[in-house]
């Protein structure tokens, strides 16, 4: 089998997205359908806090999971990318003695796998976080009891696992379709077919460093996408966490604190790491010529600093604006919710956490290129 | 220049002994070929000479001093300053286009004339061109501008004309070989085709890690003047 289950299992990343997508989803849906079944027995007095609460629950459910969700389509697609030209010459091999591209293809049901390790997980983890979840949520001002919902099992685990499943499927299709020659000799046919090279707007030259360093980033810009996600997970889930201790329970916050970092170190884990695995030849080429570990470090990760600004600003807008919107259109009407303004020493602290983290985060993948072996490079060749 | 002293090479902890107790001396603007079957121990030895690698035992010594016992940053500055290398399998940058993989080797040393390079190789027209369009003997002749273009003072060649047809390979060999003349830096090259062991100044014949024969050529012949 040329793909094997263990290349399903190995996709961390999809896991732990799809594990949050279906943790969050999970308690919140189940406290919407807990919530509509005691509709009738709301007083007037209890009916703002509780059409809050299923505003809440809705909002959320829908913005987590339909984000996280299309983040888990980003990554099935970037690894079945990474999985097709990584195999580029096995694959063409197969292609070359007579395998269909549907046959093929298939074989990439595999990548579902993740998908349904994840949210079976994050199902099961929700329903043992949901006591805690419903009593931040009720505030012992409503009386909810916890039921199981079988629906919910099907439309957040098994659903989804034949959605990615059939996806992956299809996108494998299309990845596949090259020409089995380029595929034997590991050429990207849409690389060959030009597009002219623009002029210089400025008649100053870039440095081989600079360009490396735009050509990297380039070459693989899903990964800024992947950087700019993880700091906007850090910079939104640590701030809003942080927050919720004023305006729901300590649990909450500690539960969006974890998610967040959790979220974090697993896509920047997943996208510095290809990143390196991309640029290994690039890198010890580079030492090859005399290159200091501090240029390769810049040459590779370089483009990618001010994605992961971007992605610190935008989760700190994200996270002040959903804060605001539920405090101030939400929960207007509801009584005791304490005002909401931006933190501003959470924020520098923040800040400060994101730097050195990044730094350090940066620092360790630049030791790991500067342990490549030009020898064993070359010997791959 | 290079004075290298019982030199050991070992891999897999030891167990493997590629290099046997190698002992050489190069000089300065000599060119050098290191000949040698395949698993005779002569691409490792490249290596060592070069930095690339640390020996296991023995010295390798680079105007006096020591590469063995420099550090990783003070082997970083000797390859920078020092070395160019062209290997068979090319290992140019597949993203970048040629002027910037020679721009690789130029900006090392602020050279801002390596156009100058990439057109003596005949590259002028494909400036803009990835390596993926380009033939292997184009291919490698972007290599030698990318050495060429970083000044080195010692040229290290890993089989250059090993991946070309006869034709091509004549044509690459005969540039560096004429660049060493016009330059007159040092040059180190390994290959198994006896032949082109006709070109250097002094042969270095291994066998199994060791040094069996070493001898020099009175009268060095051109690219073109050797058998393919």
């Amino acid at each position: 089998m040329i793909i094997s289950l263990k290349d399903g299992l190995k996709l961390f990343g999809i896991i732990i997205v799809a594990f949050c997508a279906v943790f969050v989803c999970t308690f919140f849906l189940n406290f919407y359908m807990d919530a509509v079944e005691i509709k009738d027995t709301v007083t007037e007095a209890q009916q703002p806090l509780y059409d809050a609460q299923l505003a809440t629950a809705r909002f959320t459910s829908a913005i987590s999971g339909g984000f996280l969700g299309l983040i888990a389509i980003v990554m099935v697609v970037f690894y079945i990318k990474l999985y097709v030209d990584g195999h580029m010459r096995q694959l063409g091999i197969l292609k070359a003695m007579g395998w269909s591209n549907q046959k093929i293809a298939f074989r990439f049901w595999v990548f579902g796998l993740s998908i349904f390790i994840g949210t079976a997980l994050g199902f099961g983890a929700g329903h043992i976080a949901m006591p805690f979840i419903y009593e931040g949520l009720t505030i012992d001002t409503l009386d909810i009891d916890i039921h199981f919902h079988a629906i919910l099992l099907i439309m957040l685990v098994f659903v989804p696992t034949i959605i990615y499943s059939l996806f992956a499927c299809g996108y494998a299709y299309f990845a596949l379709r090259r020409p089995v020659n380029d595929m034997l000799k590991g050429r990207v046919e849409k690389k060959l077919k030009r597009r002219k090279e623009k002029p210089a707007k400025d008649s100053k030259e870039r440095s081989f460093l600079v360009e490396t360093c735009f050509k990297t980033l380039g070459s693989k810009k899903l990964l800024a996408f992947f950087v700019a996600f993880a700091c906007f997970c850090f910079s939104a889930m640590v701030q809003m966490g942080a927050s919720m201790k004023q305006l729901s329970t300590e649990t909450m916050g500690l539960m969006i604190l974890v998610i967040g970092i959790v979220l974090a170190v697993t896509t920047m884990f997943m996208a510095v790491t290809s990143l390196v695995k991309n640029n290994v030849k690039t890198v010890s080429m580079m030492k090859v010529f005399g290159y200091s570990m501090k240029e390769c470090a810049l040459s590779v990760f370089g483009g990618y600093v001010p994605f992961a600004f971007l992605g610190f600003v935008v989760g700190t807008g994200y996270q002040y604006g959903l804060l605001s919107l539920m405090v101030n259109i939400v929960y207007k009407d509801v009584a005791a919710v304490p005002d909401y303004n931006f933190n501003v020493p959470v924020f520098f602290i923040t800040l400060a956490c994101f730097i050195v983290l990044y730094t350090a985060v940066m620092a360790v993948y630049a030791f790991k290129l500067n342990k490549v072996s030009v020898k064993e490079v070359m010997l791959e060749n | 220049m290079i004075k290298a002293e019982n030199i050991i090479k070992t891999y897999n902890g030891g167990a493997v002994e590629v290099l046997k107790g190698v002992s050489l001396d190069i000089k300065e603007g000599e060119k050098i070929v290191i000949l040698g079957a395949s698993g005779s121990g002569k691409s490792t030895l490249l290596s060592v000479l070069s930095g690339l690698e640390r020996v296991d035992g023995g010295k390798v010594f680079y105007d006096d001093k020591d590469l063995s016992t420099m550090t990783e940053k003070e082997l970083t500055e000797f390859r920078r300053n020092t070395v160019g290398f062209i290997f068979q399998q090319y290992y140019l940058l597949p993203h970048l286009n040629v002027e910037n993989n020679v721009k690789m080797g130029a900006d090392l040393i602020g050279n801002k004339d390596f156009r100058e390079i990439i057109k003596a190789v005949g590259l002028e027209n494909k400036l803009k061109n990835k390596p993926a369009e380009l033939s292997g003997g184009e291919q490698q002749r972007v290599c030698i501008a990318r050495a060429l273009a970083k000044n080195p003072k010692i040229l290290f060649l890993d089989e250059p004309t090993g991946a070309l047809d006869e034709k091509t390979g004549r044509e690459v060999l005969d540039y560096i070989i004429k660049s060493q003349g016009e330059r007159g830096f040092t040059m180190v090259m390994v290959t198994h085709n006896l032949n082109i062991a006709e070109t250097a100044d002094t042969v270095i014949k291994m066998n199994s890690g060791v040094i069996t024969e070493v001898y020099h050529n009175a009268s060095p012949k051109t690219a073109f003047e050797i058998g393919w």
